[in-house]
């Protein structure tokens, strides 16, 4: 075989290879962002966050909020609500972040799993 | 409130439900802290019920017909073998607990997410979705039971408290998997053989009203899984390597790392060539 084609052939099939372990990174991160409390289970995502900051800074310490089943829940203190949903989203996205670093700087198949 | 986990293992020619069950009371023991009972039969057990490890062994010979299932081990290995897997109706009866998270015995334990089942204020969790960590594959037959029927609901991992609709609702799969030819029919399964999955996903249909409701609540966390057409090659801890089938090949595989989160391995050979990890 052509030396250039054994090469690009290498090459695509280091880069599968990382875009596979790039989607799975992906799929772990949704599932870190779910946030466990009072018996139910929120996704921590940027709107919610937000939103709570919002409600903060109008003063309010409890609200109703919908759960990942879709029923409602009372939130009773709302502060600490909203801090550990960052403290999840901050977790969840670090671990990410540090993840797909990793993977990124591999030059072989090799060394994906040998990190 | 006593709480714990049960699995159901029961052998056949080629399958060491029992040990792989074994494997999975350890690594409950490590990242859960729960205890694990097993409902097996005494052929499967033998004198290894002497080990010392499970919390409860319930020897149960409920008389259900097995049936028969093609195994695969890879993309290119597939064995026709019997399968013993009608017994997980009886999961409320037989239970120890007040509180059972129900688990097949080839779901490999990597994290503590499922702890959360325990504090959860609903009744009966299941999984309606999961991932295929090969991410390539068409998955349509998880998602719906046949083509024109209901959501499909996973019986691999379920969480439920003795209550009295529980009760109801395991009583109703025992009805579905009785009169299963029959359901079979109705819901538009093509396949003949029993599944577990089917007759959870029949019976929660049914205690909706026959639509879409809100009896069965999701499961913490995500389902992953590999099918067993992808090989198992190495587990260390909470770190899996996989060799994941490629696209429409029978004879290739691209490597995978996972690490972190509990997985659903299909491959039973290759999980139990696995299981002194």
């Amino acid at each position: 075989m052509d030396d250039k084609l054994a090469k690009a052939l290498e090459a695509s099939k280091l880069l599968d290879t990382i875009n596979q372990q790039k989607k799975l990174l992906q799929q772990q991160y949704d599932a870190d962002l779910i946030h466990y409390e009072n018996g139910r289970q929120f996704t921590s995502s940027k709107e919610l966050i937000s939103f709570c900051q919002s409600l903060i800074s109008l003063e309010q310490d409890q609200i109703v909020l919908i759960d990942d089943n879709g029923l409602p829940s009372m939130v009773n203190d709302l502060s600490t609500f909203t801090n550990n949903l960052v403290n999840t989203y901050a977790t969840a996205s670090n671990k990410f972040f540090n993840e797909y670093n990793k993977i990124k700087k591999q030059r072989s198949v090799e060394g994906i799993f040998n990190d | 409130m006593t709480k714990g986990i049960l699995v159901f293992a029961y052998n056949n020619a080629d399958i060491d439900y029992v040990k792989q069950a074994a494997f999975l009371a350890g690594r409950a023991k490590e990242y859960l802290n729960l205890p694990v009972s097993i409902v097996t039969d005494k052929e499967s057990i033998g004198d290894r019920y002497k080990e010392g490890w499970f919390d409860k062994i319930i020897i149960s010979d409920i008389a259900t017909a097995s049936s028969k299932k093609k195994y695969y081990n890879g993309a290119e290995q597939s064995t026709v073998l019997e399968f013993k897997n009608d017994k997980r109706p009886f999961a409320y009866d037989l239970s120890p607990y007040d509180e059972t998270l129900m688990l097949d015995s080839d779901y490999v334990i990597a994290d503590d997410v499922l702890k959360h089942c325990f504090t959860s204020v609903y009744d009966f969790l299941i999984y309606k979705d999961a991932t295929d960590i090969a991410g390539n594959r068409e998955t349509n037959e998880f998602k719906v039971i046949s083509e024109t029927s209901i959501d499909f609901y996973w019986a691999t991992c379920v969480f439920f408290r003795k209550t009295q609709l529980n009760e109801i609702f395991f009583n109703l799969i025992k009805h579905v998997q009785e009169f299963y030819t029959h359901y079979r029919k109705v819901y538009n399964i093509v396949t003949t053989t029993y599944r577990n999955d089917f007759a959870f996903s029949i019976a929660i249909h049914m205690i909706n009203g026959f639509k879409k409701g809100d009896f069965a609540k999701r499961m913490p966390g995500k389902l992953f899984f590999t099918a067993d057409r992808d090989i198992l090659h190495s587990i260390d801890g909470d770190k899996f390597t996989f060799l994941l089938q490629c696209a429409g090949s029978l004879d290739k595989y691209s490597p995978c790392k996972f690490q972190g989160n509990s997985v659903h391995v299909m491959n039973k050979y290759t999980l139990e060539d696995n299981l002194s990890a």
